[in-house]
């Protein structure tokens, strides 16, 4: 899966947008997290990543800015198990479990759109980093 | 008469009966959380009688941390002046080539990134460092340049010289404040959304013998995964008040990386968390007692980091049994909290130090001196007055929202100032209002107050030092802060001109 951040602004944000592509391309669209208001948000959604470009292809024609969040990624060799991360995460992508090891939920995580735990980690284990082979920089096609 | 009394069913043993013991390899050793479960489920007899020795640990960041290194003497020799390795910042106490790493020393390129305690870790894993070193050149140390690359096997000597280690217990932090802080008790959000605490609790090894009845100067101990001794009490050492520290040393030649590792605190710096763990000779019933110690009679107090002072608020008592639950209740409020030690790696120094004596390859020291219990850590004598805020701060002039943009203006004109607080019918703060903001609004053709306040007001605190009231107007690029009081009610305000005054900046 891949995933993508969606911005809406106050224009279109009363569309039913998100359900239409998925209804237009088939394809489905799991939504992470969503924050919007009559003044426009973001939406934090995964998509099957062989849909990717034709998702954001869909998403971009309707006005909707679409970029890549990066993703968290826990290099285990560094982590010191210390802790210092887990109550920072708001969405409990990272535990401590029985044995005081530290695990992170990949699925759960909200990515670069959080980033709390990311400059509180004293290993410096935790990285922001660009989800893989796809381009998706721009908004612009 | 009491020396019968004792025998046969003797209640003593000595650390000489426990090391013959070991060389036999009869030795009964416990973790301290082992023991504490044995005490619980058999009594402290059965205890007393079964376990000769209680193995202790913790793994943190402890920032009063180094390494000692002599690197031998250059051809021509130097009297090194000044000294960097990896580009960090070397002291130099000593004659010509003896050096001292701080753990909190901080590469002049790399800053918060990577700083001592970095550069131990790098050395006990074997890696090369590069030394450059200037001096000013003597008769008999005629060389003033100096670059070469070291592995630790080019050391004569590479010790651990930690002069507070192994606290015995420390503070539970939050943040009062409406902005995130970066502290060495690590990221704190604001409004007291999250705390960090510290320390092994029951694992500590000083919990497990508080009144220093085995742990002195002498005492073998593991350190960083080699062995190590206590050289006496830390720097700070306050027994008395639970806040004992070690000083100790340790061959760093033999450490390992899994309990050695440099750290870096965002904002704070770098530091070195070091594993370090300490066998307790159990004597007599009274350390099967006091090793009996739980998360729960263990206690610490909920700080408030947010207040820039030596004496911070004290918001709550917890144990760390809460701690270690993942929250702790301030108040009426549920606070999660994180560790910022692994009691994890603690777990694993407690039983790796166990596993050592089991083979005997450990052997327990008496400890050939006792650490003090009667010190007292004293604030610092200041011969100097600190500027706090309350010594430039001026009367606030203050509004109601329902007045009018042209009745502010006036206002700002007759009081000659440029800030103007909005507060409400108890005195509170609502929002500020500037002179551009007037300005604008009359620019603007606006006349209602409320459109044109701004409501986010960075403030500042009575007792708060000038210095980190200045720094925040710096960061938000703001020319006042209201001073308020914890009711929000308004005290009067602190201008970026009155600061520079008196602080002498412009």
């Amino acid at each position: 899966m891949a995933r993508i951040l969606l911005k809406f602004s106050e224009h279109i944000v009363s569309k039913p947008i998100v359900s239409e592509v998925i209804l237009e391309l088939e394809v489905p669209i799991t939504i992470v997290t969503a924050q919007l208001n009559s003044k426009g948000g973001e939406v934090l959604a995964e998509v099957p990543e062989e849909t990717l470009d034709k998702v954001v292809e869909a998403f971009r024609k309707k006005g909707v800015e679409v970029r890549l969040p990066k993703l968290i990624e826990v290099d285990k060799e560094k982590c010191i198990n210390c802790g210092s991360c887990v109550a920072l995460c708001p969405v409990e992508a990272i535990t401590l479990i029985e044995d005081c090891s530290i695990v992170f939920n990949k699925e759960k995580c909200v990515g670069s759109t959080c980033s709390a735990c990311v400059d509180a980690c004293p290993a410096r284990a935790i990285k922001s980093v660009k989800q893989n082979n796809h381009e998706v920089h721009s908004n612009r096609p | 008469m009491e020396e019968k009394a004792l025998n046969p069913q003797k209640n003593t043993r000595t650390v000489a009966e426990i090391n013959e013991k070991i060389r036999k390899g009869d030795a009964q050793v416990l973790t301290a959380e082992e023991m504490k479960r044995l005490v619980e489920s058999s009594g402290v007899e059965v205890a007393f009688k079964e376990v000769d020795v209680v193995t202790t640990g913790t793994f943190g960041a402890m920032c009063s941390s180094g390494a000692i290194i002599n690197v031998g003497h250059s051809d021509p020799p130097i009297k090194i002046d000044n000294a960097w390795i990896n580009n960090v910042p070397i002291c130099h106490p000593g004659a010509a080539v003896d050096l001292y790493i701080g753990a909190t020393a901080m590469s002049e390129t790399e800053p918060f990134e990577y700083g001592g305690g970095h550069l131990i870790e790098d050395l006990v894993n074997g890696e090369e460092v590069e030394l450059r070193a200037t001096a000013y050149g003597t008769d008999c140390y005629p060389r003033t340049q100096l670059k070469t690359n070291l592995t630790k096997d080019d050391l004569n000597q590479f010790y651990l010289l930690n002069f507070r280690n192994c606290y015995q217990h420390y503070n539970c932090a939050v943040n009062g404040r409406d902005e995130t802080i970066y502290t060495y008790m690590g990221k704190l959000l604001p409004r007291m959304k999250n705390a960090t605490y510290s320390g092994a609790g029951e694992l500590n090894p000083l919990m497990n013998d508080p009144d220093y009845e085995t742990i002195g100067i002498g005492t073998r101990i593991f350190l960083g995964g080699g062995q190590g001794y206590v050289i006496g009490e830390g720097t700070q050492h306050e027994a008395s008040s639970q806040n004992g520290t070690l000083m100790v040393r340790g061959d760093a030649k033999k450490m390992n990386t899994e309990f050695l590792r440099g750290a870096s605190f965002t904002r704070y710096g770098t530091t070195l968390y070091i594993g370090l763990g300490i066998p307790i000779p159990i004597l007599n019933e009274g350390l099967v007692k006091k090793t009996a110690i739980r998360d729960e009679e263990i206690f610490t107090n909920v700080v408030d980091y947010g207040v820039p002072r030596r004496d911070r608020p004290k918001l709550a008592k917890v144990s760390y049994k809460e701690l270690k639950s993942g929250s702790v209740t301030v108040g009426d409020r549920k606070i999660r909290v994180s560790s910022l030690s692994s009691l994890k790696t603690a777990r694993s120094v407690a039983s790796t130090l166990k596993a050592w004596i089991d083979e005997g390859e450990f052997f327990l020291s008496a400890p050939v001196e006792t650490l003090p219990l009667d010190t007292k850590f004293k604030g610092m004598k200041q011969t100097e007055a600190t500027a706090y805020v309350a010594n430039v701060m001026q009367a606030a002039v203050t509004c109601k929202e329902t007045e009018e943009v042209s009745a502010i203006a006036k206002r700002i004109v007759t009081k000659s100032v440029n800030h103007i607080m909005v507060v409400d019918d108890q005195g509170r703060l609502n929002g500020i209002v500037t002179s551009w903001d007037i300005t604008r609004a009359l620019a603007e053709g606006k006349t209602v107050l409320s459109d044109i306040v701004t409501r986010r007001v960075f403030t500042a605190k009575l007792d708060e030092p000038l210095e980190t009231a200045s720094k925040r107007m710096a960061q938000h690029h703001i020319s006042a802060l209201p001073v308020i009081d914890n009711e929000q009610k308004v005290l009067g305000i602190v201008t970026s001109e009155d600061v520079s005054k008196l602080l002498g900046r412009s």
